[in-house]
């Protein structure tokens, strides 16, 4: 892989001007960012695994990059901990890792190659989609902390996962489904064996007991098809009656269940005609739908996961005089934990000693830190900024207000795409429909000439089986699903292609979405001719290195800093230091002693100062994405109309809305003002789609017809999102109506040809034209075409 | 003819055979990803050359 000289060979971010680190990879001098890189490259060439950064797709720039502070990992190599995070299988053990910061498969090659060779481990399997890594290990010599240390090493985020979140009901339903499917293919497989013998002999003639066994043996194939593999449409149409509300299965249902029961009926009374063959094909294709339908709803992101990457593995507990660190997973509400500076807060809690402000970004959306003083409510997820406190915790684990979030956003998942629901609905209306015209085919035949009556209702009933108006949805989501992964699309609901191909109008979400999110120093001013830009940048670096304020990430410069002593946190004001005998302050014009004012309001001002007099002051600005102007551009020339919310202040959003061309911005919204502009849209007759990345637009998302949620924001935003965009780019959203409009196009035309086939095939097997043969011909093409035809899909550019 | 009468229910009972290994196989955990061994096959071939030449 060729990376361009000036961003770094290893996480692809911009290589500072004043870094000159290098590392010899295959041959080559390659340029990397810090000294962090710089390890983990050579780790991987030292190991021989070079071949990685051949291997890998292009790297988001930070991906990989290593934390700046080692974790204590030792603590997962107690006892408690062992228990915690592994389960005993005979002499060995496992524990399942969720590993965070993986983006490809190469980085899965990676860790499995790597980890394979540590002594004292038997494998290591790494699952790319779901971020998982299972390591087994003999139980005697079990530990965690090496394996968790390296893992770390290469740039990973390791996060033991206890084994009762590592059985999810996913696994279970897709291993039910695939055996479901087994049955239901096999069976068809065999049936239609028996049935092509069967209508062969219509023609050679047929010795009757030799007819009588086949039918004996199609019937007992058919009946583990119809009870085992078609439990689920039966159980639901069921449920359906008993709840007064009949769903879709139960036309299915009628239509399986009565075929099947009609069938027996022939067999035991050497009837004229038996069903078995369509029965079993038509439990088959229904069942591979579902199938396909759901492995394209699991392809989404794995929200245990994500909210337990939110929490910390482990706190502090304080047990009277000492100090205890547990996993959080054992924390009850009473305990008191020790939250030092710039870790996440593990539960629900009351702050019991201490004052400190804390990011709640994650659940609030609001970027500025939240003081918080003896007696207020800290929330799980959110990140103690300033110093050590302690907490009484409240509420642990799913009772917290994240993990109240994420169960709401949980629920949403387990609907069925309507689109794929009203498919179904038609198909199965089609089969009570065929059965009618079956009936009455073969009752105007059994008159007209009793002899065809049998082969013509056989051949209505076969050319007429609506599989490709069954398929004809699912087959086009699920290759419109896998292609759009590979685009960089997560789809999550099935719902999103088709109320995306109508979209009418986007809405944005500003901070995060449109710009980067990131502050940046846009301009810098030197009021003291004495100091140079230079000096002030980083005499300023060096001070708010303490600081964990998420301003302070716009000074980083990486370069030798000066020495700062006596550095001191002000909370809500600034920093303070001595560098070089001189007492230095970066803060508010206040805190710092006086300052020009800037006019400019659309910025934040930090203010540097000597002594009681400024300095310099700087511009901070969260700047537009680069591709924010293009992106938009096209999604005009794709009809959609814009729209900006933001909680943010009127000229914060006015200047990006004036950037971007967008006329209708509303500023300073509330969730419940964003959700009132979407539905008074709505209203208007609009498809809105929302994109967003704030947990707090989580309603709003919820709202929007359609949600797109990019994957660097927060990831509970994403879990009530319909569409998730990998990597740092706007663009995919022009790709994602694109594809969707192809999508709904595909689907139409599948839906047209099926019935147009069912329409021509009909009266053409009702007067006796197509013999048997050729209708399962013309039925085995009529599906081939639809999926052929979905697979278009896949070349989309 | 008559042979069929022994050939079906034998034809029977070895798919009685293949849906009890594949239950067996679904229930060892091998169908739970699907993803991966896709990719590892490929991936393993392609490097081995390499690693013993860049130890």
């Amino acid at each position: 892989m060729t990376t361009p000289s000036d961003t770094c060979f290893h996480c692809a971010l911009p290589v500072p001007a004043a870094c000159n680190l290098t590392v010899e990879i295959e041959d080559e001098q390659r340029p990397v960012c810090c000294p962090g890189c710089k390890a983990v490259a050579e780790l991987i060439r030292d190991t021989g695994m070079s071949r990685y950064y051949d291997l890998r797709d292009a790297p988001d720039p930070g991906i990989g990059r290593p934390p700046e502070e080692a974790a204590e990992w030792s603590v997962f190599d107690s006892k408690d901990m062992l228990a915690a995070f592994t389960e005993p299988d005979g002499e060995m053990s496992e524990a399942t890792i969720y590993v965070g910061g993986m983006y490809c498969s190469a980085c899965s090659w990676l860790i499995e190659s790597t980890l394979g060779k540590q002594p004292g481990i038997s494998s290591a399997e790494v699952n790319p989609i779901t971020h998982r890594l299972r390591l087994r290990f003999p139980s005697e010599d079990a530990k965690l902390s090496g394996h968790l240390a390296t893992l770390a090493n290469l740039g990973y985020q390791p996060q033991p996962l206890s084994p009762d979140s590592t059985t999810r009901p996913e696994v279970t339903e897709q291993r039910t489904a695939l055996k479901r499917l087994l049955v239901a293919s096999l069976g068809m497989m065999q049936v239609m064996m028996f049935a092509v013998a069967l209508y062969a002999m219509d023609f050679q003639g047929i010795d009757a007991d030799m007819q009588h066994f086949l039918r004996l043996v199609s019937f007992f194939v058919t009946t583990p098809v119809v009870l085992y593999a078609a439990k689920p449409f039966f159980t639901s149409a069921w449920r359906g009656v008993i709840g007064k509300k009949p769903g879709m299965d139960l036309p299915v249902s009628i239509a399986v269940g009565s075929a099947y029961v009609a069938s027996i009926f022939a067999t035991f009374t050497r009837g004229e005609a038996v069903w078995f063959d369509s029965v079993t094909m038509f439990v088959f294709f229904l069942t591979l739908g579902r199938f396909l339908e759901m492995r394209a709803r699991h392809r989404s992101i794995d929200r245990s996961a994500a909210l337990s990457s939110l929490l910390p593995n482990t706190a502090t507990r304080i047990d009277g005089e000492s100090h205890a660190v547990v996993p959080v997973s054992q924390l009850v509400a009473g305990d008191s934990v020790l939250i030092r500076a710039g870790d996440p807060i593990p539960a629900d809690g009351i702050l019991d000693s201490g004052t400190t402000s804390v990011d709640e970004a994650l659940l609030t959306g609001e970027a500025r830190p939240q003081p918080k003083a003896l007696g207020d409510e800290l929330s799980a997820g959110s990140v103690n900024l300033d110093s050590m406190i302690e907490m009484i915790v409240t509420k642990t684990g799913g009772d917290t207000t994240l993990g109240t979030i994420s169960r709401l956003s949980e629920r949403a998942r387990y609907a069925r795409p309507a689109f794929v629901t009203l498919a179904d609905k038609i198909a199965s209306y089609i089969v009570v429909a065929l059965l009618v015209v079956a009936t009455v085919v073969a009752t105007y035949w059994y008159w007209a000439d009793p002899d065809r009556a049998f082969v013509i209702t056989l051949s209505v009933l076969v050319v007429t089986c609506p599989c490709a108006l069954a398929l004809a949805t699912p087959a086009a989501f699920a290759a419109a699903g896998s292609r759009l992964s590979q685009l960089r699309l997560l789809v999550t609901n099935g719902n999103a292609v088709e109320s995306l191909s109508r979209a009418t109008l986007a809405m944005f979400d500003k901070t995060g979405t449109l710009t980067v999110g990131l502050p940046k120093i846009a301009a810098a001013f030197v009021v003291d001719n004495a100091f140079t830009e230079r000096d002030c940048r980083r005499v300023a670096a060096a001070l708010e290195h303490a600081s964990t304020h998420p301003l302070a990430r716009a000074f980083a410069l990486q370069e030798p800093l000066p020495s700062v002593s006596s550095p001191e946190i002000v909370v809500g004001q600034g920093v303070s230091g001595v560098i070089d005998g001189r007492e230095w302050r970066i803060g508010n014009a206040e805190f710092v002693g006086g300052g020009a004012a800037a006019d400019d309001s659309t910025a934040t001002h930090v203010f540097l100062g000597v002594e009681g007099n400024a300095v310099a002051w700087f511009e901070i600005k969260d700047e537009l994405r680069p591709d924010a102007v293009q992106t938009l551009k096209s999604l005009r020339q794709l009809g959609l109309k814009m729209s900006l919310v933001s909680g943010d202040n009127k000229v914060a959003v006015g200047s990006v809305a004036q950037s971007l061309a967008i006329r209708d911005a509303h500023y300073e919204c509330t969730p419940e003002d964003k959700l009132a502009i979407i539905e008074a849209a709505q209203q208007r007759g609009e498809c809105v789609v929302m994109i967003g990345d704030g947990i707090n637009d989580a309603p709003v998302l919820a709202g929007a017809d359609t949600s797109i949620a990019p994957a660097h924001g927060a990831l509970l935003a994403q879990t009530s999102a319909d569409v998730i965009m990998l990597g740092d780019s706007l663009a995919p959203l022009t790709t994602a109506i694109e594809m969707s409009r192809k999508t709904m196009r595909i689907v139409r035309q599948n839906l047209a040809w099926a019935i147009v086939y069912n329409a021509l095939a009909l009266p053409l097997a009702a007067a006796g034209f197509v013999p048997p043969w050729l209708a399962a011909i013309g039925m085995s093409a009529s599906s081939l075409v639809v999926v052929l035809n979905a697979l278009r899909l896949n070349r989309f550019e | 003819m008559s042979i069929l009468y022994v050939l079906i229910p034998l034809a029977l009972l070895l798919l009685g055979g293949a849906v009890w290994a594949f239950f067996w196989a679904v229930g060892s955990g091998q169908f739970d990803d699907l993803d991966t061994p896709a990719i590892r096959v490929i991936m393993d071939d392609d490097t081995k050359p390499d690693q013993e030449e860049k130890p």
